[in-house]
């Protein structure tokens, strides 16, 4: 269960005051897939990082789970991240130097998992998101932008967080991947009772969520969908 | 893959650039360990010229030294008034004699070239007690005349007399040495090294044995346990000695009582050599004795110009120490200034780790790891750097911070009788002791000098390693 109560981020822009975040308010019930679609610019990715405590709001509070984040010192919005808290970039963020399996690895090591235990968890998430094994031990920079982008769902997945935040997760994907991905980000929210929250450009994703939101300068609504029933059908 | 393993990796990244990075740190870690190195060696041979000479004064008969001068004689009473000045720790009194091959003297003598004792000191004026210890030998000296002895004696000999007589002197053979001695120590108070047999034993009690120089031995074909004599009496070489110059090893060295007795003045000593409990307390202790003994009775002196040698080399450890501090320093910047870069280079991947749940701290200590790895590389070559090049290094220093003390000291070190007493040992000690400063990269110095590396190595990567701190995980979505 995460709430979001009066969110307000405010950026300094020379002389204006820009608000891409401007008064939020929702909540969502625990396993929902839900999605915010917008245009460029209109806050989403703002949105999506103060949900997952890598910025801290102007005013306002995101609860998770009965425990505000505003109030955290900044030690424990590390552990909320680690624990809770999976993000998916659109930009992957992968660290270039290191293998596919030692990136999904990172979370792991930072939860203090062992390293025999690190290493199986990882290649069960790397084969669980399709990456061919063969490609398990090749370097990030080596791989397609599908293939990290799956690697990166892996990483998200790592310590099994209650949230998942995806930020554009087909945006650099083909039809056929994008389509793989929302089956995988789909069957998790049922199969794992995770939370899920995309921001996307894309039609076809959005129309498969339980909720979806649209943010439009700072401002969230939320639109009317069809139901689960469609996209289970589809699934 | 563990902290260690990352930032092992990531040392590596950039290959070119590490190798960069490493050269440049190679040159000031190797620097710094050279200059440590220097520091050490010039440490130590300062501590071993301090040990040897440096708490040394000597004593002499007031405007006399060795078989030069005149004024009285010193007495076995100001040997005990000198050994109850505060800080003294020992006074070794010493009694010199002249040996003068017994056949050439008769030669010599029979000749009439010359009248009086072959020749030898004393016209100059108030022989200062020693003029009455010539005694003949059958030792024949080790060091041949040449052209300075045969001045020397003519100077000595033939005061006052021109030329003429001296030209028609026969080449003659130098006077050997004896001298007797309450210790086992030459003259400048160094202790005796020997080469061969034994010490005298009781150095206070008359006896019939003798320590020879090894040249002098060799010259007279005579061993440990061999027979010669001193005015017919027969002693016994008990033990070999090595002094290190020529001049030094042409001596011979008998108990105290012994050389008093063949000089028949059985209270009266050459010189003294005190030595003073502590460097620290030198300088007052010479002032106390003098004062103790009076100055119209004795001449107190130092190695004044062993201290010059000392205050120079001290100079060089001053300066190796600063240059290792500025090379560590240099090199602890080095680092400071590399990770700072890489620290800002790589912001969006350290927020990624933050945004994934990466603590500071492990993040700090992969930074801290990272500049380990280059800092361990830049000492490996360095430790090589400074194996080959701080023994140059350490010779180009002492050569060019002596150059003006060597020339003081630098004089009479061959000998040739060209000082006779006491003085030649240590002017000639001084600039041996300087030539033989070597500097050799020792593990343990360079195991030091590499834990000093290390530790700068960490300060210097600890200020970006807390700069990652600020670094907010927000920093991950820049750019999108």
């Amino acid at each position: 269960m995460i709430e979001v109560k009066n969110l307000v981020r405010t950026f300094n822009s020379g002389d204006r005051t820009i608000k891409p975040v401007n008064d939020v308010s929702f909540a969502l019930e625990q396993g929902t897939l839900a999605s915010i679609v917008g245009k460029s610019g209109s806050g989403k990715s703002t949105l999506l990082s103060l949900l997952g405590a890598l910025d801290k709001p102007t005013s306002g509070d995101v609860v998770v789970n009965g425990v505000s984040l505003a109030s955290m010192p900044d030690a424990k919005l590390t552990e909320y991240r680690r624990r809770d808290i999976g993000f998916v970039f659109q930009q992957f963020n992968l660290i270039p130097n290191l293998s596919a399996v030692d990136n999904v690895m990172l979370p792991l090591e930072f939860a203090g998992v062992r390293k025999a235990a690190r290493l199986q968890r990882a290649r069960e998430l790397l084969e669980q998101v399709q990456l061919d094994p063969s490609k398990h031990e090749r370097r990030i920079n080596r791989l397609s932008g599908g293939e990290q982008q799956r690697v990166a769902i892996a990483r998200a997945l790592a310590n099994e967080p209650k949230l998942i935040l995806a930020d554009e997760p087909t945006g650099n994907l083909d039809e056929q991947t994008g389509d793989h991905i929302i089956e995988l980000l789909s069957s998790l929210s049922r199969d794992h009772n995770t939370t899920i929250l995309v921001v996307t450009h894309d039609r076809a994703l959005a129309n498969k969520t339980d909720r979806r939101f649209r943010l439009q300068q700072g401002k969230l609504t939320e639109e009317p969908v069809r139901g689960r029933a469609a996209v289970a059908a589809s699934a | 893959m563990s902290v260690l393993a990352r930032s092992v990796g990531n040392a590596f990244r950039n290959k070119v650039r590490t190798a960069a990075v490493v050269a440049v740190l190679a040159v000031a870690i190797g620097l710094a360990l050279a200059m440590l190195v220097a520091n050490q060696a010039v440490g130590a041979k300062v501590q071993e010229l301090n040990a040897s000479v440096g708490t040394v004064l000597t004593v002499n008969p007031a405007g006399g030294q060795g078989f030069e001068g005149g004024g009285e004689p010193l007495t076995a009473d100001q040997a005990a008034a000198a050994a109850a000045v505060p800080n003294v720790s020992a006074v070794v009194g010493t009694s010199s004699l002249r040996l003068r091959n017994a056949t050439e003297a008769a030669a010599q003598a029979a000749a009439g070239t010359q009248a009086g004792p072959g020749g030898q000191p004393g016209q100059g004026g108030g022989p200062g007690g020693q003029a009455t210890a010539t005694l003949t030998t059958s030792l024949t000296a080790a060091v041949d005349a040449g052209t300075l002895g045969n001045r020397n004696q003519q100077a000595n000999g033939a005061t006052g007399s021109s030329g003429s007589t001296g030209s028609t002197q026969p080449v003659r053979s130098l006077p050997i040495t004896a001298t007797g001695i309450g210790a086992q120590v030459d003259t400048t108070g160094k202790a005796l090294n020997i080469t061969g047999g034994s010490g005298l034993g009781d150095y206070s009690a008359a006896s019939t044995n003798a320590l020879l120089g090894t040249t002098l031995a060799q010259k007279n074909n005579l061993t440990v346990g061999s027979t010669f004599t001193i005015n017919d009496q027969t002693y016994t070489v008990s033990g070999l000695f090595d002094a290190g110059t020529a001049f030094g090893n042409n001596a011979v060295y008998v108990t105290l009582p012994t050389a008093q007795a063949l000089a028949g003045t059985p209270n009266e000593l050459s010189s003294m050599i005190v030595t003073v409990n502590s460097m620290d307390n030198v300088a007052s202790t010479k002032t106390a004795l003098q004062t103790a003994l009076g100055t119209d009775k004795a001449d107190v002196t130092q190695g004044q110009n062993l201290q010059t040698a000392v205050s120079s080399l001290d100079s060089v450890k001053n300066i190796s120490f600063i240059a290792f501090i500025a090379a560590l320093g240099t090199a602890g910047l080095i680092i400071l200034l590399i990770m700072v870069m890489l620290v800002r280079e790589r912001r969006r991947e350290i927020g990624v780790l933050k945004a994934i749940g990466a603590p500071n701290r492990t993040i700090g200590l992969q930074f801290v790891l990272e500049a380990l790895v280059l800092a361990a590389l830049g000492s490996a070559v360095g430790a090589a750097i400074a194996s080959f090049a701080s023994g140059g290094i350490a010779s180009a220093l002492i050569s060019s911070n002596t150059t003006s003390a060597a020339a003081t000291t630098g004089r009479g070190p061959g000998g040739a009788g060209g000082f006779p007493g006491g003085q030649g040992g240590p002017f000639g000690g001084a600039s041996q002791l300087l030539n033989s400063v070597t500097a050799s990269a020792s593990p343990g110095v360079i195991a030091g000098g590499i834990a000093a590396v290390f530790g700068v190595a960490i300060i210097g990567a600890l200020v970006p390693a807390l700069l990652t701190a600020r670094i907010r995980p927000i920093e991950v979505l820049r750019g999108e």
